[in-house]
């Protein structure tokens, strides 16, 4: 299997994540489509390190970015409950305060 | 330290002083106790007195060793910047401190009056809440005066000049609230602001004429003749000399400043500011300068006689005018006002007939006793509570209620008239007597007119002096007080007070000054016929070093006369006083005079109202039809159109910010893309850079790219694929593929490029011979490339210029077609290939002008001068 095909499993990762994040209006499935992006990446840094092995900077920026992924998860979801808290929703249609 | 340069740097510590003192209390002194603001305001005004008379006291002594007071103390401090004249001598302006005899004793005057003016206010402005700033401002306006009194050349005078000027309008408009006052420092400003033009222009006469801003220079290019020369614009068919227009332009600087006709408007009104900055400003200091700047120019104003004769006149018509005004006036303020006008106009005609000495010596005497006066109408003002002035027909009596103010008002008034043997007595007589030697001089019909006029005028002046002097103290001072019962409308306190110490000490020296300091004018020789002003009194001996005048005259009954007539003029005026106001209430002039000239008197004659008809009102509607011009065309156009267009797109482009995330999130991969798509395929572009034979090819560098170069561009790479972004290579005669011919005339360059070939290529003619200089004939140039050589023709010349000839020019060699230059350079195309990490490459070709011939050492032809290139 070459690198070409990991590739283009990143990619069609990173795709759904994309539309997922641009379609959908739920944002915790936004956020969820946010982790899919990040973890197409993953793969893309997995994939170079295992046709480069000669060192494993690869894997090691993977789990950096598993790491921040996680931190930024745990504050993501408190400010979605403390939206849900006082909207009774999580339709970005509704949050629409933060405009010109 | 070099004592002498200490002696010198003393120059410097009497300016720096109340310079210091101005900046500190203007930025701190509102913080502090009004002790300490006390302490620094008028102790650094007292060392610069104390530092001023130890500097006099050295130049006293010099004067001593080098004879007739022929020395100055010098401070040098460092040149400022230099400007080049006309003529293309680099003028250095110094900032350098003189001290001779002239400065010497006015900068005795202006911090000995000073000082004690500042000691003053702090018994009259102590309970003001600007305390601080008035006190910062008077330290300022001491700095200025000083540097204006001791700068040693034109432009350092004038920066004190201005700076006098600016605080004049601080203080005249100190009580800013009042719309009344500010107006009146706005006056002050704008009418000095004409004057000031006035001596920009003459100080550049000076220095376009002399070579140098340096007084002394100026003055040494008068007397060596260098004024005489014919000013180069004639003005109404007359050729006046370079002195006069240049005394003239100084001259209107000085009725500007020293409030002279038609400038004088703005002294009476100057009187709103607080009575110190009147009796320091307006009467002893700054309204003096013009005639110092007369003094300290007295060699260059001497030799015009025009400027002589206009400078006597007028001063003569201001002190008539001004003191047929202060006879009818009411307010002890602007009696002394008008009074102050009328001095100067003393002082002004004794400068335009030529004795300069005496003319400073009633400055001098002056300050005494016209500072001491404002100071008791002050001490008046300050003891019946009145504010602004005070009118004296509400006022009587008050020798009873303030005996120190009296006496020292008595003395000052008796000096002002003339009274024998005070020192207003010496100074008038010595300008009465420059009048009359007028007359006995010479015979030029100008110059006698111009004597009689001035010497009857100032004697007619000099009685009014004398009458409105006693009329203002007979009715203060003599009498009951008349706003003691309360009856009268808006009547004063009914209780008046003598002065604090602080107040009635100055009073007590400036009294004292105003009787005994005429002293110094006092003839030790007699009879004083047939001397020099110099020859006769200690003090036209020690002004006689920095000051010129003219002789006094041989005959003894012409200075009887003079004498006589100050006399008379004194005791007629002040016996008139005595028999209509000693002990009255009423005004008995108004009654024995016609009622419309007694009004048209009051009403100041009318000038300003003058002056608002014919110039500032013409200039008010021009000021308000620009105004509107401005906001309908430079507001509407420049203003509004530009703030409506980015206000406009800004709407537009705000919806795009409406809030949904997904707006963001869409915008975002739109830009991604955007990067994509330019990263997608590389780009380069080619630089040259010739190094000797060889020529150094480099692009900018990029991420991730590879590079290969093909620099003669024959289809042959010759670098492999490499990540270094340069290459060096030599060129040869098979890579040229044409030639940059150059066309350098003289208003731009052209370029044109040929091929190599049998084509003949042609060259517009513009680009080699001026428009303006081609024929219908002439036809343009052709050019065409010759294996190394380029071949210039002009088809069908008949005319001049080459004929039908060619003209072979060598590649790299220069060469001259009509008027212009060419020079022909060799043209290579270097090819760059370049690829990146996606496998997309780009080719990228630019043609190079080599600079010079690859081959042959013959591009030395470059390195020749171009001059013998070309002829």
């Amino acid at each position: 299997m070459g690198i070409g095909t990991y590739l283009a499993l990143a990619s069609v990762l990173f795709g759904i994540g994309a539309a997922g994040f641009l379609v959908r209006r739920n944002m915790l499935i936004q956020l969820m489509s946010i982790e899919l992006m990040l973890n197409s990446v993953n793969v893309v840094l997995l994939a170079f390190n295992r046709a480069h092995p000669g060192n494993h900077d690869g894997q090691l920026f993977a789990f950096f970015v598993i790491a921040v992924a996680a931190a930024e998860l745990v504050i993501g979801l408190s400010i979605l409950i403390a939206y849900y808290r006082i909207k009774k929703t999580l339709d970005t249609d509704d949050a629409t305060l933060l405009k010109y | 330290m070099h004592p002498e340069t200490t002696q010198q740097l003393m120059l410097l510590l009497i300016i720096l002083f109340p310079l210091g003192g101005a900046v500190f209390n203007g930025l701190a002194g509102r913080y502090l106790p009004k002790g300490l603001v006390t302490l620094v305001a008028v102790g650094s005004v007292a060392v610069s007195f104390v530092l001023a008379v130890l500097s006099f006291i050295e130049l006293y002594g010099l004067s001593h060793d080098h004879g007739a007071g022929h020395a100055a103390l010098v401070y040098h401090f460092y040149e400022w910047f230099s400007v080049k004249i006309p003529g293309g001598t680099v003028v250095p302006i110094d900032v350098r401190f003189t001290m001779d005899s002239l400065s010497g004793v006015m900068t005795l005057v202006v911090t000995g009056v000073g000082g004690l003016i500042h000691m003053y206010s702090v018994g009259y402005m102590g309970e003001d809440e600007g305390y601080p700033r008035f006190m910062s401002f008077l330290n300022l306006f001491m700095a200025s005066m000083l540097i204006l009194v001791l700068g040693s050349s034109v432009p350092v005078m004038f920066i004190g000049w201005e700076g006098v000027g600016l605080c004049s309008y601080l203080l005249i408009g100190f009580w800013y609230e009042n719309r009344d006052y500010a107006a009146a420092g706005r006056k002050a400003f704008v009418v000095n602001r004409i004057g000031d033009f006035g001596v920009l222009i003459g100080m550049f006469i000076l220095v376009g004429v002399a070579g140098s801003f340096e007084f002394a220079d100026i003055n040494q290019a008068a007397v060596n003749g260098q004024f005489q020369g014919d000013f180069p614009i004639w003005l109404f068919g007359m050729a006046p000399s370079l002195a006069t227009v240049a005394c003239l332009f100084l001259f209107l600087g000085c009725t500007g400043k020293s409030a002279q006709i038609p400038l004088y408007v703005w002294l009476p009104d100057a009187m709103a500011g607080p009575t110190p900055v009147s009796a320091l400003i307006h009467a002893a200091t700054m309204v003096t300068a013009g005639v110092y700047l007369c003094c300290r120019l007295s060699p260059l104003f001497i030799t015009s006689d025009v400027a002589m004769s206009v400078i006597a006149v007028t001063g003569t018509l201001t002190a008539l005018l001004a003191a047929s005004i202060a006879v009818v006036q009411r307010e002890m303020k602007k009696i002394l006002a008008y009074s102050t006008v009328s001095q100067l106009g003393f002082m002004f005609a004794a400068v335009g007939v030529g004795f300069f000495a005496a003319g400073f010596f009633h400055v001098f005497t002056h300050a005494f006793f016209k500072a001491c006066l404002f100071l008791g109408a002050g001490s008046v003002m300050h003891a019946v509570h009145a504010h602004g002035d005070a009118d004296i027909f509400k006022l009587g009596g008050m020798r009873k209620y303030m005996p120190t103010t009296r006496w020292t008002f008595l003395a000052s008034c008796l000096a002002i008239a003339g009274f024998p043997l005070t020192s207003g007595f010496f100074s008038k007589d010595e300008i009465l007597l420059g009048a009359a030697a007028q007359i006995y001089r010479g015979d030029d019909p100008l110059i006698h007119g111009v004597g009689w006029f001035v010497l009857i005028g100032l004697t007619l002046a000099a009685v009014m002096t004398a009458f409105y002097m006693f009329r203002l103290y007979f009715l203060t001072f003599t009498g009951e007080y008349r706003s003691a019962d309360q009856s009268g409308a808006h009547p004063y306190d009914a209780h008046p007070h003598e002065s604090p110490a602080s107040m009635t000490i100055p009073l007590m020296v400036l009294g004292t000054g105003a009787l005994v300091v005429g002293f110094l004018g006092l003839p030790h020789v007699l009879p004083i016929t047939g001397t020099h002003l110099d020859q006769w009194s200690w003090w036209g001996h020690w002004m006689h070093s920095s000051v010129a005048g003219q002789p006094v005259p041989e005959e003894l009954h012409i200075v009887n006369l003079a004498s006589g007539l100050a006399f008379g003029a004194m005791a007629i005026g002040i016996s008139a006083a005595w028999v209509l106001y000693r002990n009255k209430s009423e005004d008995l002039l108004q009654q024995k005079i016609p009622a419309r000239l007694y009004q048209l008197a009051f009403d100041k004659w009318r000038v300003d109202e003058l002056y608002a008809a014919t110039i500032v009102n013409p200039i008010k509607k021009v000021a308000t039809v620009a105004g509107h011009a401005d906001m309908t065309f430079v507001d509407a156009l420049m203003t509004k159109l530009p703030s409506f267009n980015v206000r406009e797109s800004g709407r537009v482009l705000a919806r795009m910010q409406n809030g949904v995330v997904q707006m963001y999130g869409a915008v975002m991969i739109v830009g991604l893309v955007g990067v994509m798509a330019w990263y997608w395929t590389p780009h380069s572009s080619i630089q040259a850079e010739f190094d000797g034979k060889s020529v150094a090819l480099s692009t900018p560098p990029g991420l991730g790219y590879e590079y290969r170069w093909d620099a003669n561009s024959d289809g042959d790479f010759e670098t492999e694929w490499s990540g270094t972004p340069s290459t060096s290579f030599e060129y040869g005669d098979d890579d040229i593929r044409g030639v940059a011919v150059f066309i350098i005339n003289s208003q731009s360059g052209a370029t044109k490029r040929v091929e190599v070939g049998e084509e003949w290529v042609s060259l517009p003619l513009e680009s080699v011979i001026p428009a303006e200089f081609i024929s219908a004939q002439d036809s343009g140039f052709e050019v065409r490339v010759d294996g190394r050589d380029i071949l210039f023709r002009k088809p069908f010349a008949r005319t001049k210029g080459m004929g039908s000839k060619e003209i072979r020019l060598p590649m790299g060699s220069h060469g001259r077609l009509g008027s212009a230059r060419v020079v022909g350079r060799p043209l290579v195309e270097a090819t760059l290939e370049v690829r990146n990490a996606f496998g997309n490459a780009r080719v990228t070709t630019k043609e190079i002008a080599l600079p010079f011939d690859t081959e042959s050492p013959a591009h030395a032809s470059l390195t020749r001068p171009r001059d013998e290139v070309f002829r």
